[in-house]
């Protein structure tokens, strides 16, 4: 079913098109230019979020961090397997899509740890890659108080997650 | 960000000096060559989504998606620019249907549309942010696709529960920045508005306020665009 949701978006938008006669061969070319360019604003800000992530997962810091935050996390019912996904989905989709494959395969698909870690996943941003690329056309000094409202709410989302998981 | 880019490599590269001093610089270069395939992918997405988004504005469905948008995104977001609107309407509908690549270019236009002169982020440009970062997650695609791959008997169960924690995500996320920026409110000495009631959870009081606030909420607006005080 939802794999017929994005091509018949673009036949509908083609069509409407169109009728509103729009060239779309320009729309195209004006994309592709637009692209290149918000790419080269973009990748300062990538470069750094993805060496200072990757020094963090090397260096066996995240695995410290993550067994710090296995007790208190474990009183918030998030399992303490997941710790460390916990703290790598806001840094990484990669990394945590990685992570959650390799627990997939630990626990197996349907037990309670890989359900929780699926969900935890599939409900996350990663939260330090969108506030770097987000602002990275508009330079502010000063992000207040963004980020811990967006961690603490993305952490309370993943309790409500874990919970889920136990009843559904 | 500069705090917490510093503390966190600084702190991964004492110790890895400690333990592994030798992967130092492999692991930061291959940190930036990470950053290049990403962003060699990402150039693909934007191109082909900017198009998109180039012919949504070209035929004017963004201003209608907006339009049909506006009555929650003008009460969330106050007092921004008409353009403004188009761009996070097509940025929060885009991120609720998972095609981020099309709600990240949406979203970096609606930034910069709100870019303010003295690089102090907005109460509307972190609300944003928090918006975007804790989006509701209608079809998670790819962790759908990995559990199936693992074997699972019925992979899709997580909708259910992705959707609900998203939800509790995003509403948690947006109250927590009316709350915080009300608070603010009441201390710069920028030229705001008089402090407007301090209703942090307009999404679901306005339902039963009578609306003969919102003109004057309206008017202030507009007379803060100006940079004076009504």
């Amino acid at each position: 079913m939802s794999i017929y949701i994005l091509p018949v978006i673009f036949v509908v938008l083609i069509i409407y098109s169109l009728i509103k006669r729009v060239k779309i061969y320009d729309c195209f070319l004006d994309g592709g230019k637009e692209s290149l360019s918000l790419v080269v604003t973009v990748f300062p800000y990538i470069a750094a979020v993805f060496v200072a992530i990757e020094l963090f997962r090397a260096s066996g810091l995240s695995e410290i961090v993550s067994r710090w935050l296995s007790v208190p996390l474990s009183y918030l019912g998030i399992p303490a397997e997941l710790s460390e996904l916990v703290l790598l989905v806001p840094l990484s989709g990669n990394g945590a899509i990685a992570l959650l494959e390799k627990i997939i395969t630990e626990y197996g698909a349907d037990s309670y740890v890989a359900r929780c870690a699926a969900t935890v996943t599939g409900a996350s941003e990663t939260i330090f890659y969108i506030s770097a690329v987000y602002f990275s056309k508009c330079k502010v000094k000063n992000l207040r108080y963004a980020i811990p409202v967006a961690l603490f709410s993305s952490l309370f989302g993943m309790v409500v997650a874990c919970a889920l998981c136990r009843v559904m | 960000m500069n705090a917490a880019f510093t503390a966190l490599v600084l702190l991964s590269l004492s110790l890895m000096t400690v333990v592994h001093p030798a992967d130092a610089l492999p692991t930061m270069i291959s940190g930036v060559a990470n950053a290049i395939t990403l962003c060699l992918k990402l150039t693909a997405i934007y191109a082909v989504w900017l198009s998109v988004l180039k012919m949504m504005e070209a035929t004017g469905l963004d201003k209608k998606l907006s339009r049909g948008l506006r009555p929650v995104i003008r009460r969330l977001f106050k007092g921004e620019k008409d353009e403004t609107y188009d761009h996070i309407a097509v940025n929060l509908s885009a991120d609720m249907l998972g095609m981020g690549g099309v709600a990240t270019a949406a979203g970096i236009k609606a930034m910069a549309s709100m870019c303010p002169a003295d690089g102090r982020a907005t109460d509307n440009m972190l609300l944003l942010l928090v918006l975007n970062a804790t989006s509701v997650q209608i079809i998670p695609a790819t962790v759908i696709a990995l559990r199936a791959a693992g074997g699972s008997s019925n992979a899709a169960s997580v909708l259910l529960p992705t959707l609900i924690s998203t939800t509790v995500a995003t509403v948690t996320g947006g109250l927590l920045c009316k709350v915080f920026a009300a608070k603010d409110r009441h201390r710069p000495a920028a030229a705001t508005c008089p402090p407007t009631p301090p209703r942090n959870d307009r999404r679901r009081s306005s339902a039963r306020r009578p609306r003969k606030s919102s003109a004057i909420r309206r008017q202030c607006a507009l007379a803060t665009k100006d940079g004076t005080t009504p």
